[in-house]
């Protein structure tokens, strides 16, 4: 697939999408975020510099998910009352996106999925069970959050959020879901916990003294 | 890593066993003794024994 | 972008902090690369917020208790389930159990990759715990269990635990003071703990850990301290299936029946000689030694057994044989008594002894044979008849006595290590194992 190439419409720095279906983007130099329409690109905001996190993953990480690779092409940072989290949007080797969050280095991937009848956010509490794909999940955490940063392509439009809710169901097994309340329209992703060596990264950020 | 042990153990407890019984191993204390002459059957007095002159009295409670 | 260089965009690169207490001006270097939510200034206990770039201030304790050191100093790194790992935290903790207050210690560790872990370490035993990705189940009613990841776990204990003592870096809002109700549920080696603090509740898994492999991953000087009493998921030394054993044990005990069955059907218990002589008393003033008629043993080396009877009535007898091979001159040689009493006394009627006597003679190979028999008796015998019974190739169930024995031994002392050990392990717990002896009327189990 080629890369679409553009140039950024506040600074004209060449912003390339690794993902031809990446609906928004951020200007490496000049911090614009610009979303992609059918003839060019437009700014619509400004992203504010990242703090300082822990994460090892970095745009352009690799990594391997059951047999398909995978590549870091962006990511969103989100806070809470107790911390934070990074939610890295990754792309699969067969062109699909997919979602890698990284919270304390317990690190799990899920994928966007449909499912009929998803709750509103008032609706839900926790310990409520709901059933997708034949499993069983429980709620078990509503975290009221923000976004605070991002960087790289994402495959939808996203800034200007104020708090959003999310919602973690569990399952006696590694598979878990996720409740995102950043649109009118709740949007379920379905996913497992990884472990760290499974996902064979590389390119991963350097730690002083590691 | 006990149950393989004791396996093994057990196996060889019966082998040895076996074996002894077959080769007529017996529980029973008995002196061996070599050449002796064949003259003794005609002179049974001839025999000299490990037990000769043993006495021995067991009386009553 | 091209492929390796961070972005422009991305965030610092991470290094270590060096900041200063706020209260006391002392140097604090945090090493979790922002994952530590808390940090102690170990100069003034304070406990600082490591979120904050000016590390406010969240607690002063007082360090009441004399300081504690930890056994592994913070700062050092050790090999963990082949990881790196560093020690960024410690804490003492406690908690009491009629009227005993009991201390241990925990470890944090970190690393940039893998996360966080922890070390517990109580009287010298020690676990390695992560925190639980997937729910644990419970199960309540009877006994309560836990299950996870398809393993079953017992309730062991529930109780309060306070933090009396924290030093180092902290993924979460640590205080001096604040108490977590635990609950354990063990299945050796591992253990399976809840955590429940202002309405949160957190799982993690523990795997038992000897102290010398922790000396060894963190190559610590010296020596670990002794692990005292049996902790509750350590694993038993006797790590054997006990039913298990028993079984084979019993399979072993019909085969060894087997063989006694197979064995006795094959012995050709062959009589060769069935003689009866004549012992007289007047005879023995000259030779009484006599040689009897000779017999064939056919066939391989095997067992002759050699009866002797005498209708004695009080008196005894002595025979001193041998069984000589008349061809190659080999010869077994030994005595036999026969002796019977009886009478009456205030108890009744008494016997001792026997009439008959029975020996085997083993491995005897096939030949000529003969035996040389000497008599002797009690002086006050005049004569009397005796009967010598010799049978070739007859079955010793000695044997296969004492093959039970050897094979019921080890599994008895096997069964019975195992039995203690795990009564030593559930007397630490909420459930301890009834006493033996006990006439009290309530019994060892609590609710």
């Amino acid at each position: 697939m080629t890369q679409p190439v553009a140039n950024c419409p506040n600074c004209g720095a060449k912003i390339v999408f690794r993902w031809s279906s990446s609906v928004q983007t951020v200007c490496e130099f000049c911090k614009s975020i610009l979303v992609r329409t059918d003839v060019d690109l437009k700014k619509v905001g400004q992203v504010a510099d990242l703090p300082p996190d822990s994460s090892p993953i970095q745009i352009n990480s690799e990594g391997k998910y059951g047999n398909k690779a995978f590549v870091v092409v962006g990511r969103i940072l989100y806070e809470y009352d107790q911390g934070g989290w990074n939610e890295w949007h990754v792309m699969m080797n067969d062109g699909t996106s997919a979602w890698l969050s990284d919270a304390q280095s317990e690190y799990a991937l899920s994928l966007a999925s449909k499912a009929p009848n998803l709750p509103a956010a008032a609706q839900v509490h926790v310990g409520q069970q709901f059933t997708w794909s034949n499993q069983r999940y429980t709620v078990s955490v509503i975290t009221p959050a923000h976004y605070r940063g991002m960087e790289g392509e994402l495959p939808f439009q996203y800034w200007d959020k104020t708090d959003v809710t999310f919602v973690d169901l569990r399952t006696e097994s590694r598979k878990f879901a996720t409740l995102d309340y950043s649109d009118p329209e709740p949007a379920l992703y379905l996913g497992e916990f990884v472990e760290f060596d499974d996902l064979k990264l590389k390119n991963l950020r350097s730690f002083e003294g590691w | 890593m006990f149950r393989k042990f004791y396996l093994l153990y057990g196996f060889l407890t019966l082998g040895t066993a076996a074996f002894g019984q077959y080769h007529g191993w017996s529980l029973d204390t008995v002196n061996q003794l070599k050449n002796v002459p064949k003259s003794v059957r005609d002179n049974p007095g001839s025999y000299r024994s490990v037990y000769s002159g043993y006495h021995h009295y067991t009386g009553g409670k | 972008m091209s492929a390796g260089a961070p972005p422009l965009s991305g965030p610092p690169k991470p290094q270590a902090k060096g900041l200063n207490c706020p209260k006391c001006g002392a140097a604090i270097t945090l090493h979790s690369f922002g994952q530590a939510v808390t940090v102690v200034c170990g100069s003034c206990h304070s406990i600082l917020d490591a979120k904050d770039p000016n590390l406010a201030i969240l607690q002063q304790f007082e360090a009441a208790i004399r300081e504690v050191k930890p056994l592994i100093p913070l700062g050092t790194r050790g090999k963990l389930r082949g990881t790196d790992y560093e020690v960024i935290g410690f804490q003492r903790r406690s908690t009491v159990v009629e009227g005993i207050t009991y201390y241990w210690h925990e470890y944090v560790l970190f690393n940039p990759y893998k996360g966080i872990r922890y070390l517990s370490e109580y009287n010298g035993h020690w676990n390695d715990i992560s925190i639980c990705k997937t729910l644990p189940t419970t199960e309540f009613g009877g006994a309560a269990i836990a299950n996870y990841l398809g393993e079953t776990y017992k309730h062991f204990q529930s109780a309060d635990a306070n933090t009396d003592f924290v030093l180092g870096e902290f993924p979460w809002q640590v205080r001096v003071g604040e108490q977590a109700a635990v609950t354990d549920y063990v299945h050796p080696p591992r253990v399976l703990s809840s955590e429940k603090l202002d309405k949160e509740v957190t799982w993690s898994i523990g795997e038992y850990m000897y102290g010398r492999e922790i000396w060894e991953a963190f190559k610590l000087p010296g020596d670990p301290p002794e692990a005292t009493g049996v902790y509750e998921n350590q694993p038993s030394p006797v790590t054997i299936n006990v039913t298990g054993i028993w079984l084979a044990f019993a399979a072993f005990t019909v085969f060894l029946l087997a063989l006694m069955a197979g064995f006795d059907m094959r012995a050709k218990k062959e009589p060769v000689l069935h003689q009866t002589y004549q012992y007289n008393r007047a005879d023995s003033k000259g030779e009484s030694s006599f040689v009897t008629d000779v017999f064939e043993l056919t066939g391989h080396p095997s067992t002759v057994e050699v009866k002797t009877f005498a209708p004695l009535s009080n008196h005894w007898m002595y025979l001193n044989y041998a069984l000589i091979n008349q061809d190659t001159g080999q010869a077994w040689d030994f005595g036999r008594e026969v002796s019977y009493y009886s009478g009456y006394d205030s108890d009744g009627s008494w016997t001792e002894g026997k009439q008959n006597d029975a020996v085997v003679i083993p491995s005897v190979p096939a030949g000529h044979y003969y035996l040389r028999v000497e008599p002797e008796a009690d002086p006050s015998l005049p004569n009397i008849s005796y009967t010598v019974d010799v049978t070739h190739d007859v079955p010793v169930f000695g044997i296969y006595g004492i093959a039970f024995l050897a094979l019921l031994v080890p599994v008895v002392i096997i069964s019975f290590r195992a039995y203690t050990f795990e009564r030593s392990r559930w007397s630490e717990s909420d459930h301890p194992p009834m006493e033996l002896s006990s006439f009290s009327t309530s019994s060892g189990d609590d609710e």
